[in-house]
């Protein structure tokens, strides 16, 4: 995986147990507007800088996360070649033509009408690099799209339909996604404080993570995806019903298809994107699901910046390799319980042992999707 | 494969350049709701879904798999030029509305169901790949009924110029779906398979094995050369060809699907598609 916390694995967990951030504050010049806001930006070297970009740093981030996925797993030329993909994204190829526009004299709008592939582009161009011959599907639920790659990934896999999958969750920069949020006021001034009392908006990121599925384990810790559920929340189109009860019945759903009990959760990664409702609607659920027995919660986002529809994979990831390097991550941030939410995520690493996981994660346009992991060695 | 029993099937298309207050009136034969804030996409997705479930009372339970080539295309443009040519913020719910599964959303909040809401995109088979989607769910058992549909509006995009545009279909917007159940009861026909291929002799060869059908349909890449040799093989009394009829969308093959259902009860047919890498993917269909 590639984010703002670098490209190796090794580094990007170093740097979640010592709580070391990289977040960058980036203007917005095209609207004129005095000030800066945070970003979770990739800052490895020039060639990451927003003004250096085109299609092929593009392609290049996906690439060589996708090749490092692949050799990751271990697989021969065979097994890549059967495999199916599964993309999740919010922006698409939406950057592409952000970096082309400023090579050009056209309109944005004319460029990206003229110029678009649809979709399901990023996907088959995945396949074509890598010599994969199985199907694809690109996945567009807002901040679910690519937890919901994973959930179809597994489930495919385990109606045996396919033998393993490659799930890719990509979202890079876009001014779209960046001067938007803006424009909803969703963006906090300068720090990630998800569940805090003072918690003012998220903060985007950019990455791109992929993650090898198949029916058994290769490694020892390896993570087995035991369940999960989508549904939607026909509350509005921006927020969840702050009673939380469709957010409670995704994790319910997915914790029956996962034939586990509420005890049986050693931990939670939530959502939390750190604005005061969906902060407040994610408590209520877990209260509703959970009682007053919550397991421990862990929020990921202030490691490397909510990535929109990449998290899925991104923070699936993030948290699996923690729990595999032997901690769940705290939560940088998180300073001052809000009384209103009764609840407190990690603030110091926990050892984390063998046991099931939960990790939610929540979208525009009422998308819930829960999925439940473990790496107890008597699964699978 | 699972049971995939059909209930409801529509085809919305209409011209590139309709006037949307043509859309909203056409839309408000079917629901009293009044939609502000929404886009072509949108209204393109509930007057589709709206038709195809007229008459029906949905389970709250029920589904939603919209399927897109481009998805909003439309509204991305605007605020992108927005951004880059007004110099502004985007307006908020126009952003909002870039993102394609809003619509899905819009639907599922004016029908009153929560299911699974899903949307998916497989350049030139992204019917095919939400069909299988339900597929695994309805065998899985996360649901038991569902809206899947086709939508996408015209637009002059590489895909279409590159691949299509020499054929003379007229270019539309178009919105199709399919209201399925595991259930047989009242339904009107059936999905009796969806099959992919990695390549057309192996999609030759399943097909020759099958029994003749009523009706075949093929696909935007198919070109007449191969629909000659799969004709052949497959052996159908007729031959519907819904792009020629009624036009070209990036969600052609819902809106045909859709049409067929419709039009040709007591029908069995083999709809043929293929992408651009050569895989291919079939639908056979029985209407009771």
């Amino acid at each position: 995986m590639i984010c703002s916390l670098g490209d190796s694995i090794e580094g990007i967990v170093d740097s979640v147990r010592n709580k070391r951030i990289k977040l960058a504050h980036l203007p917005f010049d095209l609207a004129r507007l005095p000030y800066t806001k945070p970003y979770y930006l990739i800052q490895r070297n020039d060639g990451d800088k927003l003004e250096n970009r085109s299609e092929h740093y593009f392609y290049d981030i996906l690439f060589s996360t996708v090749s490092h996925a692949l050799a990751d797993a271990g697989l021969n030329s065979a097994e890549i070649k059967d495999m199916d993909v599964f993309f999740g994204s919010t922006s698409m190829d939406v950057p592409v033509f952000e970096s082309n526009y400023r090579k050009t004299s056209s309109t944005v709008a004319g460029m990206f009408l003229q110029s678009s592939y649809g979709y399901g582009k990023i996907a088959v161009t995945i396949m074509e690099k890598f010599g994969i011959a199985g199907s694809c599907y690109s996945f567009a639920t807002a901040c679910t799209s690519s937890a919901n790659a994973l959930l179809y990934a597994a489930s495919m896999i385990e109606a045996q339909r396919i033998e393993r999958a490659l799930v890719v969750g990509y979202d890079l920069f876009s001014n779209l996604g960046f001067y938007g949020f803006e424009a909803l006021k969703s963006i906090a001034a300068a720090e990630y404080r998800p569940f805090d009392k003072n918690r003012d908006g998220l903060i985007l990121g950019e990455a791109c993570g992929a993650i090898v599925l198949e029916g058994c384990r290769r490694k020892s810790g390896d993570l087995m995806h035991l369940g999960g559920a989508n549904l939607c929340d026909t509350y509005s189109v921006t927020s969840h019903d702050a009673e939380g009860s469709v957010v409670a019945e995704t994790m319910k759903r997915a914790l029956k298809q996962a034939r586990l009990g509420t005890g049986d959760i050693y931990a939670v990664k939530a959502h939390a994107t750190g604005t005061e409702i969906n902060d407040s609607t994610e408590a209520a659920a877990m209260k509703l699901v959970f009682g007053n027995e919550i397991p421990p919660v862990t929020c990921v986002k202030p490691f490397i910046g909510h990535t929109a529809g990449a998290c899925g994979v991104i923070e699936q990831i993030l948290f699996t390799e923690s729990v595999r390097a032997g901690f769940s991550p705290s939560t940088p941030g998180f300073r001052e319980r809000d009384e209103q939410l009764n609840l407190t995520p990690l603030t110091k690493n926990m050892d984390a042992d063998e046991g099931n996981f939960m990790l939610n994660y929540f979208g525009f346009g009422g998308n819930c999707t829960t999925l439940i992991l473990s790496n107890k060695a008597s699964m699978g | 494969m699972s049971e995939i029993f059909i209930h409801g099937a529509s085809a919305f298309t209409c011209g590139a350049n309709d006037d949307v207050k043509h859309l909203k009136n056409e839309l408000s034969r079917y629901t009293p709701d009044n939609f502000r804030r929404v886009n072509r996409f949108i209204l393109l997705t509930l007057l589709g879904a709206r038709q195809c479930i007229y008459e029906h009372s949905l389970d709250p339970g029920t589904a939603v798999y919209l399927t897109t080539e481009h998805g909003n295309l439309g509204e991305t443009a605007q605020v992108l030029d927005e951004i880059y040519l007004a110099n502004s913020l985007p307006k908020p719910f126009g952003f909002i509305n870039t993102m394609s599964n809003t619509a899905a959303f819009y639907l599922a909040q004016n029908l009153g169901v929560r299911g699974r809401n899903i949307i998916v995109s497989s350049q030139h088979l992204s019917f095919e790949r939400g069909l299988e989607l339900v597929k695994a769910d309805f065998a899985g058992g996360a649901e038991r009924s569902a809206l899947l549909g086709g939508v996408d509006e015209a637009s002059l995009s590489r895909m279409f110029i590159e691949g299509q545009g020499g054929r003379g279909w007229q270019m539309v917007d178009g919105s199709g779906w399919l209201y399925v159940r595991t259930e047989k009861d009242g339904a009107c026909g059936e999905i009796k398979e969806i099959r992919s291929f990695r390549d057309g002799a192996s999609c030759v060869m399943w097909i020759t094995e099958k029994s003749p059908v009523d009706v075949v349909s093929f696909g935007a890449l198919i070109d007449d050369y191969e629909a000659a040799k799969l004709r052949g093989a497959l052996r159908p009394a007729a031959e519907f060809d819904y792009l020629r009829e009624y036009g070209y969308s990036g969600s052609a093959t819902a809106c045909g699907v859709g049409m067929f259902v419709r039009h040709f009860p007591g029908k069995t047919m083999m709809h043929i598609n293929k992408d651009q890498r050569g895989h291919y993917a079939v639908i056979e269909l029985e209407m009771f």
